[in-house]
């Protein structure tokens, strides 16, 4: 045999030698992989055939959390997930959030399809109200037990509802020699028409509490608030001439001192929000503070943001979603997440950490005082609260919105697709009937104007105009904000909230007015009725310059939006009327 | 259905199989036999354990049949406790589990899920936990409703009193003709720590009070409840708002219901209280006002004196709260609010003994009878005891004192604490009309 025929054979044996044992190592794999699911199928007795929808091992907990503190809550989590915790049937504990408002987390877990397990609002009236809602369906008689949809509520970080204000402006509310409290805030804002405070719609705790204080007040009583004194056509009266002082409404505290944070005290003089959230603000958490926020507790008493953590009852989870809950829970009451919470604003729910210690930001020169508040607000009953978030719908402040559709032929293809749902979602998102909505359509000139009316009487001319909606020619943005403008002057109904939703996708470029000469009539006609101009900027070629100086010279916002996230963006936008 | 575990197997076991057939037609060209026998060997375990995956997965009865007998796993005490004990009856179930004890040669675990007293009789009463009808068994279940019995359906239920246990007895004494939880014998319901209804009130609070009013009782709360002008009107600061009472919604804790008991009490001066009394529209009347300084009527909470720590005087100026919650947030409330709590004994005193009541029906097996016995008296036992008495509660194991070691008792006498109560008069159990009168009257007048 030749020496390079017996190099071929040894380089055959070896691969060989390499093939089988490669093939021994598959099957030891294979095999071992088969006999440990048999052996665990085994160790699962009394299990139904799991289906792939229902997993009943699961141990990944979605948790449904507020906007304002989804950023802590995330960051919590994430470290949560991080430490690879394990049922005792070796199921991996995983915490997932969703975020919702609070009144979205109700509704969703009341039509029994929520998409969560557990819940963490703002606040626990919405646990109650959940729980309230959930027993009346079950037509619970008095002296029964009710059934709850929650189980109890554990706290891990607790923030009083505040009056933000200004340094200045808190000074000239009379802090800090005398103590503030909502009817020093209603009077000065129905006596100053420059003075300019906001609180969020009723879906919000901060917003309900500022609703709630002026129904007392309307009802001349500082407890024992009852659906009929909420009811009463006096009170309603009286609400409503508040609520027409408040500038606009909004997605939130969160949103609104983002803003506070980037346009300073000609924003707004004050607003509602959470102890934790105008911390954040003089910390710098939003930027560089323009000014300082001083955190004015209520003198006739607050109500507290208590963050509860809850589990939903139904769907009843998994055990092992439970266990996960167990477990969160027991991580967000540790030593290390508890200062975290503390640095981020919070009070802790651990009493044993100082409020006034070196690691505290709640301090005087961030604008608040730990010892406060000295009172809180009497919560009425679930049934009061219901009546009152209705009432609001009524009474709070009206608008006139004028929407400008920029129809210009770069908007072609699903660019005006999406506007289209966008504006029909809008349309649908207004709470109320009574609110007047019309709109201006352009291109290369106005080519359709809706005039402003009721949603009960316009909603169809509205609709059929959004449908018909065909894109073409130039882009004459400034002549179209004009048009909207002038109609809204010429209603001069300084009791509603008066605004235009303006979009363009492009540049301007067929207008007969210029953008000097219509910002100067912006503010003249501002003097006598303030017409608010939110500048919608839909795809990256919109002119942000010209977007920018209409928001600035009426008091607006610029807000940026792409065909995927334009109908959001205009759901958003509704929240403000 | 997932068929991946018997695809990879089946996979393993034919790969096995030609490697099996490779190395007989190698031996029998002279080659070694050793290789062809470990592979025929691999190859018929795996087929089999393939063919065993198969047919439970795949065969006539694939979704309720096990191809096996099915080991038994740990028996499983699942304790459903209330909020004032949870800490420490899980700190003890801890302990308990890491012991590794066993019944009937199986090792024991247990399982605490916090629940408010009320709440969980409320789930009695609805049959929320799956309790079996009288004419059924075990055996007619479906294997979904046989499985939820035997991971959630609670062996042992610690409520906040034995009133609760009463009540529940009554409400299946009329579905099955019988108790679920036992009065005497060994299984029955056990007290294994107490805790007393005490006045717990903010220092400057209290002492304003004290000085307009004199002793702390019912009647001065009713009084400053309804002062119109508010703290100005009773010797406090302005700032301080109305007066406001810390009582828990009893709808939601029932600590409420004590609370109510106890104010019955003191306006009738006497220990036991019928229907007629809490139905006596004078005194609805009086409890009606007394009501109206609570600060959530709603009850955003169900656990108050945990309100009262965190959002301190702003919610509360003092109320009738359990000894022992009051005890432990003792030294957070004099941190966070630089104003510590007294604490006043009343005179007809109500207090929570926190029976251990282990379910009596079908629905848990013997072994797990037998193991919530195991952990009822590692409960009682000294060690524990202490750790009891350490959390605030009063210990029931003769063994063990309060007025020994540096505990909560001993540390907060300063604040009012007393190791004996000599001078109350215990409130006797009301009975389950009386309960339920003040329960619809709340409901109507106060949390509708």
């Amino acid at each position: 045999m030749s020496r390079r025929k017996k190099n071929q054979q040894q380089v055959a044996t070896r691969l060989l030698v390499g093939i089988l044992g490669i093939l021994l190592v598959m099957c030891v794999v294979l095999g071992i992989t088969g006999i440990s699911v048999l052996i665990e199928s085994f160790r699962q007795p009394g299990q139904p055939a799991a289906s792939p929808e229902v997993n009943t091992h699961n141990a990944t907990l979605t948790i449904a959390v507020s906007p304002e503190k989804a950023v802590l809550l995330k960051n919590l989590a994430d470290k949560f997930n991080a430490r690879n915790l394990r049922t005792p049937d070796r199921q991996p504990m995983r915490i997932e959030l969703i975020e919702l408002k609070p009144d979205e987390m109700v509704e969703k877990a009341l039509a029994g399809q929520a998409p969560f397990q557990a819940l963490t609002p703002d606040s626990s009236l919405w646990l109650d109200q959940l729980n309230y809602r959930y027993a009346q369906a079950q037509q619970t008689e008095p002296g029964a037990i009710p059934p709850r949809l929650t189980g109890d509520g554990v706290r891990y970080a607790v923030t009083p509802i505040v009056i933000a204000a200004w340094e200045n402006s808190a000074r000239s509310l009379g802090w800090p020699d005398k103590a503030v409290g909502w009817t020093a805030l209603q009077t000065r804002a129905q006596q100053d028409a420059n003075f300019k405070w906001n609180h969020p719609s009723t879906a919000h705790a901060s917003g309900l509490l500022a609703t709630l204080a002026e129904f007392y007040a309307g009802a001349g009583v500082q407890r024992g608030l009852t659906a009929e004194m909420a009811q009463d056509p006096k009170t309603l009266e009286f609400v409503s001439s508040i609520e027409k002082t408040v500038r606009y409404y909004g997605e939130g505290e969160l949103t609104v001192i983002q803003r506070a944070a980037q346009e300073g005290p000609k924003y707004l003089d004050a607003f509602v929000t959470p102890e934790q959230l105008l911390v954040a603000f003089n910390t710098g958490v939003f930027g560089k503070p323009p000014a300082r926020l001083i955190a004015l507790y209520p003198a006739e008493g607050t109500l507290w943001a208590d963050h509860p953590l809850a589990l939903l009852e139904m769907p009843e989870p998994t055990a092992n979603q439970r266990r996960t809950f167990q477990a969160f829970r027991e991580y967000l009451a540790s030593a290390e997440v508890q200062k975290e919470i503390l640095r981020a604003g919070y009070r802790p729910a651990d009493l044993s950490l100082s409020l006034t210690g070196p690691d505290s930001p709640l301090t005087a020169a961030n604008g608040v005082d730990p010892m406060q508040p000295k009172t809180t607000l009497q919560l009425p009953s679930p049934d009061v609260v219901v009546v009152v978030q209705n009432a609001w719908a009524v009474t709070k402040r009206r608008a006139n919105v004028m929407l400008v559709v920029d129809t210009s032929g770069s908007m072609r293809g699903e660019k005006l697709a999406n506007m289209q749902i966008a504006l029909r979602t809008f349309l649908t998102q207004i709470p109320s009937d009574q609110e007047r909505i019309g709109l201006v359509e352009f291109n290369t000139t106005v080519t359709s104007i809706i005039e402003l009316d009721t949603l009960a009487k316009n909603r169809g001319a509205l609709l059929r105009e959004i449908d018909g909606l065909q894109a073409n020619g130039n882009t004459a943005f400034l002549d179209a904000v004009r048009t909207a403008y002038r109609r809204l002057q010429q209603s001069s109904d300084g009791e509603r909230i008066n605004a235009i939703v303006a979009m363009t996708d492009g540049r301007e470029n067929a207008s007969v007015i210029t953008l000097q000469q219509l910002v100067a009539e912006i503010r003249a006609g501002n003097q006598k009725t303030p017409v608010i101009i939110f500048s919608v900027a839909y795809g990256s070629d919109a002119d942000m310059k010209i977007l920018e100086a209409l928001a600035e010279a009426s008091g607006g916002q610029v807000r940026i939006g792409t065909p995927e996230t334009i109908r959001e963006l205009y759901k958003i936008l509704s929240s403000y009327f | 259905m997932n068929l991946a575990p018997i695809l990879v197997t089946l996979g393993g076991g034919l790969l096995a199989l030609i490697l099996a057939i490779y190395f007989w037609m190698s031996a029998s060209r002279g080659g070694r036999r050793t290789q062809a026998v470990f592979f025929t060997i691999l190859a018929v375990v795996l087929l089999i354990v393939a063919a065993g995956l198969g047919w439970q997965r795949l065969g006539p009865n694939a979704s309720s049949q096990q191809l096996v007998v099915v080991p038994r796993g740990p028996v499983q005490v699942r304790v459903l406790v209330a909020l004032p004990v949870e800490p420490w009856v899980r700190e003890a179930a801890r302990q308990f589990n890491e012991k590794g004890l066993r019944q009937d040669g199986q090792p024991i675990e247990v399982q605490v899920t916090a629940m408010d007293g009320l709440a969980a009789l409320g789930k009695f009463d609805r049959n929320e936990f799956g309790a079996l009808t009288a004419n059924q068994t075990r055996d007619q279940l479906s294997a979904q409703e046989r499985q939820k019995l035997e991971t959630t359906f609670p062996t042992v239920w610690i409520p906040d009193s034995r009133y609760l246990v009463e009540l529940a007895n009554a409400l299946y004494k009329e579905r099955l003709s019988r108790d679920v939880f036992l009065t005497d014998g060994e299984y029955r319901a056990r007290p294994i720590a107490v805790s007393l209804f005490t006045w717990g009130l903010y220092s400057s609070r209290a002492a304003a009070l004290e000085k307009k009013f004199g002793k702390i009782d019912w009647q001065v709360i009713h009084d400053a409840a309804i002062a119109k002008g508010g703290w100005p009107e009773l010797g406090g600061d302005p700032a301080w708002g109305f007066f406001k009472l810390v009582v828990p919604n009893p709808r939601r804790n029932v600590g409420g219901l004590a609370a109510m008991i106890a104010a019955a009490g003191e306006y009738y001066d006497k220990p036991n209280i019928s229907v007629a009394e809490v139905t006596d529209p004078q005194f609805q009347k009086w409890l009606k006002e007394l009501m109206g300084a609570l600060t959530d009527v709603g009850g955003a909470s169900a656990y108050t004196a945990e309100d009262f720590a965190l959002f301190g005087y702003s919610v509360g100026d003092g109320g009738q709260l359990l000894e022992s919650d009051l005890l432990n947030n003792m030294a957070g409330i004099q941190k966070r609010w630089a104003d510590p709590l007294v604490i006043r004994y009343p005179k007809y005193v109500t207090w929570f003994d926190f029976p251990f009541s282990i379910w009596m029906g079908p629905e848990t097996t013997a072994a797990e009878k037998n193991a919530a016995l195991q952990f009822e008296q590692f409960l009682l036992s000294t060690e524990m005891q202490k750790l009891a008495v350490a959390q605030g509660l009063r210990p029931v194991n003769n063994q063990v004192s309060i007025t020994a070691g540096d505990n909560l008792f001993v540390q907060w006498q300063s604040q009012g604490i007393e190791a004996v109560v000599p001078r109350t008069t215990r409130m006797a159990t009301p009975s389950r009309d009386v309960l339920q009168a003040l329960l619809r009257w709340f409901d109507l007048n106060v949390g509708k």
